[in-house]
């Protein structure tokens, strides 16, 4: 039974884990070059403007809503919508292209909100604190505020 | 899971290689040639370009993480 599953493992680590392994390797390699490309360039910047986002990103219009709620809503935004458009693209190539299974519609459902519901959390925490670092980085002792742009740039 | 051939591999290898070659070609300052970042951000001004980078965000990772695979790794 153990060596059963034992074999499975490695054969699973044979056929997925490994070339995922290494196209994350890949992936990660070339984003942290570019990521040193960019700070390069700003090399006499604060180290608080070497975001590259930050510096670059376009400030809000002026109809354009700030702070956490605004977050909030621009992220459930994007959840919801994305969500119910990858539904509706997986619900027409099951009915009008190919029927590959009977457990396809369902894991598509599951299966996209596990992540959701994974992603979410981790996104959300994240977003928080590196908006409080670089509030205390650049306001030390200062008490906190609300972030200035409803762009979240955790993850 | 189902043995993929390599011409399936080569041309995924060529994709990523296209990727990476424009990135880099743009890091490298090559006059009109935007980076990632520049090109999501446009995207990103729109409700539905966000949509569709979610959708294909969920899509990756339910492809890769969830279908097809049991809780850990069992087979």
């Amino acid at each position: 039974m153990a060596s059963a599953e034992v074999l499975a493992l490695a054969s699973a680590d044979r056929q997925a884990l490994m070339p995922m392994a290494a196209g994350y390797l890949i992936l990660m390699s070339a984003l942290g070059f570019g990521l040193r490309r960019l700070y390069r360039s700003r090399g006499d910047l604060s180290r608080a403007d070497t975001w590259p986002d930050r510096a670059r990103a376009t400030p809000p219009g002026p109809g354009r809503r700030v702070g956490w709620a605004a977050l909030a809503r621009r992220v459930t935004g994007t959840v919801v919508g994305g969500y119910l458009l990858l539904m509706a693209i997986v619900v027409a190539y099951y009915f009008g292209i190919a029927r590959v299974g009977p457990g396809f519609l369902e894991s598509a459902v599951t299966g996209t909100a596990l992540l959701l519901g994974l992603a979410a959390p981790v996104f959300a925490a994240l977003s928080w604190l590196a908006e409080r670092r670089a509030r205390d980085r650049a306001e030390p002792g200062e008490p906190g505020q609300a972030p200035q742009d409803c762009r979240g740039r955790g993850v | 899971m189902a043995r993929h051939p390599l011409l399936g591999y080569l041309v995924w290898v060529v994709l990523f290689g296209a990727i990476f070659a424009w990135e880099g070609l743009a890091l490298a300052r090559v006059t009109g040639v935007p980076t990632l970042s520049d090109v999501f951000r446009v995207i990103m001004r729109y409700p539905v370009g966000r949509w569709a980078l979610f959708a294909l965000w969920l899509w990756a990772g339910w492809h890769f993480f969830i279908r097809g695979w049991h809780f850990l790794l069992r087979a």
